[in-house]
C-alpha cells in the first residue's frame, strides 16, 4: 500500500489536499488503467509508482499495467524513441510489424481491462498500438509523450501517427513538444514526490556514508549528473566540461544512473562513458541498481553543483531533484529543462560542453549566490513540480473529459 | 445577507490547435481567427503562470514581441493595452490587430523569431474549487483576504470581471448586496491599479485598502 495523501499536507499545505479529495469524491470508482513499458528505471515508471497508489487513495479504480516484449520489439521501440527526438534511425517494415506484435500480444493478456475502462493513459509510443487493437472500448483514451517530439525523424513520425491520431486526448509537458494531432492537446508537466527515497530528507550519517562509499573527497567541490547513459543526456559532454574545469580546480564529477529494461542501448553508452573517463581517478562512474534510490538522493545532496547536460531531454526529473534538494543546476538548453532552470534564478542553461565549464566554474567561486539560488530553486519546485499539482491535472482532465462537457470553467 | 463563499481555481491549459506563429504576420492572422478563450488566456490568465523575473509587459504578445521579434516598439504598443478595459474580448482583438497592422505598414521586414522561439497559441479550462472558507461579514474581509491563496484571489478579483455581474470583481459585489454601509470599500477596491502587481501584490493591495476603509 503506498503513501497517503495526507501524508504531503506539511509540505503542500491543507487547501492542496483538500481540493485533490474534492476531486477525487466526482471521479470515485472510475476505472483508470495507465499502460508504459517498464516498471522500473526511468521517469515514467517513478511517476507511476506514486501517481497509481495515490489515485487509489483518492478513491479511483486505479491500475498500472507494463508491457512485455522481446529484445528485438524493444530495439524497435528504442528506435523509435530516437527517431522521435531527431535522429535519423531506420526501421524496417519487419521491425514495425514486431511493434504491432508485440502490442498484439499485450492487447489479449489486457482486454477486459482496457475495454471496461474509464480513462486509459498509454504512455510514450510503446504501447502506443493498443488503441487501434481495442475496438470494443467504452472509456476516454489518452496518449501522454513524455519525450520531446516537437522535431522528428518525419519518417518515424509519419508512421507512429497512424497509432496516436485516434486517441481522444494527448498530454504533452510542454507546448514546444507537441505536433499537430486532431484531438485536443493538454499540457501537463511531471513531477516528483518529495517523501520518496530518492527526494526525502537524509540524515547527515547516511550522507557521509555515501560520501565515503564512493571515495569522495569532502573537501573539494563535486559536480554530479544522474541519469541513464543515453546518448542525449551528453555523459561524455560533461566528462569535457569537467576537464576543462580541472585544469584551473580540483573538482571530482560523478556521472551515476540506472540501467531501464527497455533501453537496449544504455550497455554500449556506459562503455563509451567508461573509456573516456578512463585513468581518471576523480571521475566516478556508477552504474546504479534501478531501486537505488537512497543512494542517488545522497548524491544529490553532497554536490555542490547538479548538471543535466542533455541535448534532448522529455522534462528532466533529475533536474526537479536537484533543485528540490537546494541545487542550482547546469542544464542543457532543451526541452522540459527550459521550463526549471532559469538563468540566475535556479541555475544556467548551457549549449555546449565549454558552457558548462563557464557555469560550473561561476557557481563554484559564488558561493553565497549559490546557496540562495538553492532555496529558490526549492520553492519554485514546490510551486510547481511537485506530485500534488501533477495529480490535480491529471483528475481535472479526467473529469474534463468524461464529463462531455465543453463549458471553459467547471465546478469541482 | 449571504456569507461570501471563498473560492481557489487552476487551469488546465491546452493547445488551441493553431500552429505556431513564427512572425507578426503569422501572429496576425492567426490571432484574427483565434478563439475568444486564446485571447483571454495570453491577456488574463497570465498571473496564474510562473515567473521569477518582473515582466515588462502583461500579456504574452507584448512579451513575445520584446524578447523574440526584438520589436520594442511594438512591444510597447501592445504592453499597455488593459484587457479589463476593453468592453468584451472582440473589441480587445480589434484593438490588438489594429496595432499589428499599423506596425506591418512601418516596418521593412517582417519581424521574425529565432527557431525554438515560435509564439504557442495556447487556451485554458478554469477549474474551480470550493474552499470550505466562509466569510460572514465584511469586517472579516480583510483577514480572510490575506488568508487566501494567490489562486483565489485571481478568481474573485480578476477572473470575476468577465462572470456576471461583468467588470465587477467578486468583493465588490458582495459588499453591493449590504446596501451603503460598504460603498467606500468598493469604492476603494474599483480604484487599485492591478496591472503591475503580481497576485501577491494584489493580495497586500487589497487588504490594505480594505483596512485603511475600516479604521
Amino acid at each position: 500500500m503506498g503513501r497517503k495523501l495526507e501524508a504531503y499536507e506539511g509540505i503542500v499545505g491543507t487547501a492542496v489536499i483538500r481540493q485533490l479529495r474534492q476531486l477525487g469524491e466526482k471521479l470515485a470508482g472510475k476505472r483508470v488503467v495507465h499502460v508504459n513499458s517498464t516498471r522500473e528505471g526511468g521517469g515514467v515508471a517513478e511517476i507511476l509508482g506514486w501517481m497509481v497508489p495515490l489515485m487509489e487513495d483518492l478513491g479511483l479504480n486505479a491500475h498500472w499495467e507494463v508491457i512485455t516484449g522481446s529484445g528485438d520489439f524493444f530495439s524497435v521501440t528504442k528506435s523509435i524513441h530516437n527517431g522521435l527526438q531527431g535522429f535519423p534511425v531506420t526501421i524496417s517494415s519487419a521491425g514495425w510489424q514486431t511493434y504491432q506484435d508485440v502490442n498484439a500480444v499485450n492487447f489479449e493478456r489486457l482486454r477486459s481491462l482496457l475495454e471496461d475502462a474509464d480513462v486509459v493513459i498509454i504512455h510514450d509510443p510503446q504501447p502506443a498500438p493498443l488503441l487501434n487493437l481495442c475496438s470494443d472500448r467504452k472509456g476516454k483514451w489518452i496518449w501522454r509523450g513524455h519525450i520531446d517530439i516537437s522535431h522528428p525523424f518525419r519518417p518515424t513520425w509519419k508512421t507512429l501517427k497512424n497509432f496516436v491520431v485516434g486517441y481522444d486526448a494527448s498530454i504533452f509537458s510542454m507546448c514546444q513538444f507537441a505536433l499537430p494531432l486532431p484531438h485536443p492537446q493538454f499540457l501537463i508537466a511531471p513531477s516528483i514526490d518529495p517523501l520518496s527515497d530518492k527526494n526525502c530528507d537524509l540524515g547527515a550519517s547516511e550522507l557521509e556514508e555515501a560520501r565515503a562509499r564512493f571515495g569522495l573527497d569532502p573537501y573539494r567541490p563535486l559536480v554530479v549528473q544522474i541519469s541513464r547513459f543515453d546518448r542525449f543526456k551528453d555523459p561524455i559532454g560533461v566528462i569535457e566540461a569537467y576537464r576543462l574545469v580541472r585544469r584551473v580546480s580540483p573538482i571530482q564529477l560523478i556521472l551515476a544512473g540506472g540501467g531501464a529494461t527497455d533501453d537496449p542501448e544504455g550497455k554500449a553508452m556506459l562503455d563509451d562513458v567508461l573509456e573516456a573517463a578512463a585513468g581518471d581517478p576523480d571521475i566516478h562512474v556508477l552504474l546504479l541498481p534501478p531501486d537505488d534510490h537512497r543512494t542517488i538522493n545522497a548524491l544529490q545532496r553532497l554536490a555542490d553543483v547538479v548538471i543535466q547536460k542533455s541535448t534532448r531531454e522529455g522534462f528532466g526529473l533529475t533536474v526537479t531533484e536537484g533543485l528540490w534538494k537546494g541545487k542550482p543546476v547546469i542544464g542543457g538548453d532543451v526541452g522540459g529543462i527550459r521550463s526549471q532552470v532559469v538563468n540566475y534564478h535556479t541555475g544556467f542553461l548551457v549549449n555546449t560542453p565549454e558552457g558548462a565549464a563557464h557555469r560550473i566554474r561561476f557557481l563554484l567561486h559564488h558561493a553565497e549566490l549559490r546557496n540562495s539560488m538553492g532555496i529558490k530553486a526549492r520553492e519554485y519546485v514546490r510551486e510547481h513540480f511537485l506530485l500534488t499539482r501533477h495529480l490535480r491535472e491529471y483528475l481535472t482532465l479526467f473529469h474534463h473529459l468524461l464529463s462531455k462537457r465543453e463549458e471553459k470553467m467547471f465546478y469541482v | 445577507m449571504k456569507p461570501f463563499h471563498v473560492s481557489d481555481c487552476t487551469l488546465l491549459t491546452n493547445m488551441s490547435g493553431l500552429p505556431a506563429a513564427v512572425n507578426l504576420r503569422e501572429l496576425r492572422d492567426r490571432l484574427a481567427i483565434c478563439s475568444a478563450d486564446v485571447l483571454y488566456h495570453h491577456f488574463c490568465e497570465t498571473p496564474l503562470v510562473p515567473f521569477f523575473d518582473n515582466p515588462d509587459y502583461r500579456n504574452d504578445f507584448a512579451v513575445w514581441s520584446k524578447l523574440h521579434l526584438s520589436d520594442r516598439v511594438l512591444a510597447e504598443r501592445l504592453g499597455v493595452i488593459d484587457p479589463y478595459l476593453a468592453a468584451d474580448i472582440e473589441i480587445l482583438r480589434s484593438q490588438v490587430l489594429d496595432i499589428i497592422d499599423e506596425r506591418l505598414s512601418e516596418v521593412q521586414v517582417v519581424p521574425t523569431a529565432l527557431p525554438g522561439s515560435e509564439f504557442y497559441f495556447l487556451e485554458a479550462t478554469t477549474v474551480v474549487f470550493d474552499t470550505g472558507n466562509v466569510i460572514e461579514h465584511p469586517t472579516g474581509l480583510r483577514n480572510a483576504i490575506l488568508n487566501m491563496t494567490n489562486s483565489s484571489i485571481y478568481f474573485h478579483f480578476l477572473e470575476a470581471k468577465r462572470r456576471p455581474p461583468v467588470c465587477i470583481d467578486d468583493f465588490s459585489a458582495w459588499l453591493a448586496d449590504w446596501g451603503n454601509d460598504f460603498e467606500s470599500y468598493i469604492q476603494a477596491l474599483q480604484s487599485i491599479d492591478f496591472m503591475f502587481l503580481t497576485l501577491a501584490e494584489l493580495k497586500n493591495e487589497l487588504a490594505a485598502v480594505v483596512a485603511m476603509q475600516g479604521e
